[in-house]
């Protein structure tokens, strides 16, 4: 078996050039099916990661998976905005913990901001339940504070103490500046691999500040009248929350505070039994048209709508696996009639029919496995390369580990499609070889 | 089986001298009774012998044309064809009476092959090349190393009676080989661990006149150092004078007036 073995290798290292051709088609294919894999899964588990400990999801009334989709992962925006009554009222039940208000809606040099209390670095929970943490400075405090995202001060440079500029809406170019109210960075968070690496976190009262002056102030631009609609709106909000001023007022200290419409919130409850009547009394309430998701239920809904697009991408990399193997195939086939002598002289040397199987099986196996391993070489080779950039560009950071037993698998089967592909000319041969004896009539 | 195996032992023995060969015990190395061939499906035989024997250590020259069945008859005594009747032992061994991996077995342990050309493997080197059937046959290896001390120093030594053992020689790809160079390095691996049986078929037909009877003359040196019988095929008369026996494969085959020479 190691003469073959042998013998396999130095024809390979002979026909070098096919050799190598083929190790590389069967390695992009390869890496082509780990990769899909790869970025399937982790961004899933980033998804996944993005955000724990949260009961329930209250926004607007809208489809969970928009809601879960532009509340938590800033992907796409809110349709409606929820009044800071209503949000008083709920965060007030007796079964709810803790609450975090997020303002949504304006843009700091393409980084979203969000506005938000104390509460978000109290409360918010990401990946196996861990808590925000800083790397510099202090949790927001002045209305004019604001605490960065690792990725922001990362991206821009941002140190403690420069004042920041927020802009209206999410383009990375806008033309309506906040330029009034500048933000002090007070504190950067630690990295997360979440959206919160992204985000330019500020108070509510900041944000406040901010809107109240563009809606009430001069517009000094032609396109001012769609900020003004919106500041409009956030006006609107406002004056509804103050239509309801004259209810109790409550011990409670974020109900003293009085702030514009939210875009969603965040609540914690004390006892998880409670989320389903509780995202009831929200999906019943009578004041506002709200929605309360539970983000563990909702999560499964947006794979549902992104598997299909998922399914289609590891098919067609599965085809390209196919296509690769045909290659090697092809490659191995093309030879067989030269090597019909070169079988001959091995069996005049004592080389059994089924060594000269094994040979062509061999190579099959060596070429897929050096494909493989080349494949795999190359993911890690691109994932190192291009894991700044998706998570500069996408917010999809991977960590680089060992590979999943998934891929494993998928890797074992390409390896198995790679010997089975190499029975074909092994058999051919096996059977030139019976038939010829050692004497080639070609 | 028993026998087969027995007898295995018995070839195994060091080898014997011409001179002290008790040639009533040792077995023929070649013995055909009765035997007869036809392509599967086709019903006229092609090969026809009523007895052919190869005794140990004989130098036998079969002369045929060209399409007498020579290369058939070849691979008929090394058992990678198999008679339709009759038998051919080999050493002993019925090779009819043995599994395909019996025959590939017996044929690496005692059989070396010198073809008339491409005889070696292109992308093994000289000395790879030679040393190949210790790769497929334990019995070979063995006696490779008894007689050379290792398998390498033993196929340096084979090459060196060769006139091959130049360094250059060695180091250069057996592509770039002349074909009087290929032949004899395909001369040092037939004999390399000393076959019973060396079978070469034409080996000389790609050389002119003055390098054919030198590849002869090393062959015939390197066989009685070997103790190996050597069944030489040809088509060309004017090596006969040379050999102990010469067979007209036209007269020994019974089947040749009714086979037009097609094969």
């Amino acid at each position: 078996m190691n003469t073959v073995l042998t013998l396999a290798f130095k024809s390979l290292r002979n026909r070098r050039g096919t050799a190598l051709l083929t190790v590389i088609s069967i390695a992009c294919a390869v890496l082509l099916l780990l990769g899909v894999e790869r970025l399937r899964h982790e961004s899933r588990e980033s998804f996944t990661n993005t955000i724990s400990g949260t009961d329930l999801i209250v926004g607007a009334r809208s489809s969970p998976v928009h809601l879960l989709l532009y509340s938590v992962f800033h992907v796409g925006n809110a349709t409606n905005n929820i009044a800071w009554d209503s949000y008083r009222a709920i965060a007030q039940r007796p079964e709810v913990a803790w609450t975090i208000p997020l303002s949504l809606g304006d843009s700091h040099r393409g980084f979203r901001v969000l506005g938000t209390s104390a509460e978000f670095f109290e409360h918010f929970r990401f990946g196996e339940r861990r808590r925000l943490e800083l790397q510099a400075g202090k949790t927001l405090d002045g209305p004019f504070d604001t605490v960065l995202g690792a990725e922001v001060a990362a991206q821009l440079g941002y140190r403690l103490g420069d004042r920041i500029v927020v802009a209206h809406g999410s383009g990375e170019v806008s033309f309506s500046l906040h330029e009034d109210h500048p933000f002090t960075v007070t504190g950067i968070l630690a990295r997360t691999g979440t959206p919160v690496d992204r985000t330019v976190h500020v108070t509510l009262a900041g944000m406040d500040a901010m809107h109240e002056d563009t809606a009430t102030g001069p517009a000094a631009d032609p396109l001012g009248t769609a900020m003004m609609e919106r500041g409009g709106e956030r006006q609107a909000a406002r004056e509804h929350s103050h239509a309801h001023a004259d209810e109790p007022a409550d011990d409670e200290e974020h109900a003293q505070e009085e702030h514009a419409a939210i875009t969603a919130f965040l609540v914690g409850l004390k006892s998880r039994p409670a989320v389903l009547s509780m995202q009831r009394y929200v999906n019943e309430y009578p004041h506002e048209a709200l929605t309360a998701i539970l983000p563990g239920a909702t999560l499964p809904e947006l794979w549902e709508i992104v598997g299909a697009a998922e399914k289609a991408l590891f098919g067609v990399s599965v085809l390209v696996v196919v296509v690769g193997l045909t290659g090697m195939l092809i490659a191995l086939l093309t030879s067989l009639s030269e090597r019909r002598r070169e079988m001959a002289v091995l069996r005049s040397v004592g080389a059994r029919p089924a060594q000269v199987f094994a040979l062509i099986l061999g190579e099959a196996t060596v070429l897929t496995l050096a494909g493989i391993a080349l494949g795999v070489a190359l993911l890690y080779g691109g994932l190192l390369l291009g894991q700044p950039w998706l998570e500069a560009r996408m917010g999809l950071f991977i960590p680089i580990g060992w590979p999943s037993g998934r891929e494993l698998t998928l890797a074992a089967l390409v390896a198995l499609a790679g010997i089975i592909i190499g029975l074909v000319p092994g058999y051919r041969l096996y059977r030139h070889s019976l038939a010829d004896g050692m004497t080639i009539r070609i | 089986m028993y026998l087969g195996r027995s007898l295995t032992y018995l070839s195994a023995c060091p080898l014997l001298t011409d001179a002290t060969r008790p040639v009533a015990l040792a077995p023929a190395v070649v013995d055909v009774h009765s035997m007869r061939f036809a392509w599967r499906g086709t019903t006229q035989a092609l090969l026809e012998i009523e007895a052919l024997r190869v005794a140990p250590g004989e130098r036998m020259f079969l002369r045929g044309p060209s399409g007498s069945g020579k290369s058939t008859l070849l691979s008929l005594l090394a058992g990678v064809l198999t008679a339709s009747a009759g038998e051919i032992l080999l050493l002993g061994h019925n090779l009819a009476a043995l599994s395909g991996a019996q025959r590939d077995r017996i044929r690496a342990d005692h059989v070396g092959f010198i073809f008339q050309m491409f005889n070696l493997i292109p992308y093994l080197s000289v000395m790879e090349n030679v040393m190949l059937p210790c790769g497929f046959s334990q019995r070979r290896r063995l006696r490779a190393h008894q007689r050379g001390g290792t398998v390498e120093a033993e196929a340096r030594r084979l090459l060196g009676a060769l006139d091959m053992a130049d360094a250059g020689l060695l180091a250069r790809p057996v592509t770039q080989l002349s074909v009087g160079q290929q032949q004899r390095v395909a001369a040092a691996r037939a004999l390399i661990g000393a076959p019973e049986l060396v079978i070469a078929d034409e080996p000389t037909s790609s050389l002119d006149a003055d390098r054919r009877n030198a590849f002869v003359e090393l062959l015939f040196r390197e066989c009685r150092e070997a103790g190996s019988a050597l069944v030489f095929v040809s088509h060309d008369p004017g090596l006969a004078p040379l050999f102990d026996r010469t067979v007209e494969l036209t007269t020994l085959n019974l089947a040749a007036e009714a086979q037009p020479p097609t094969r």
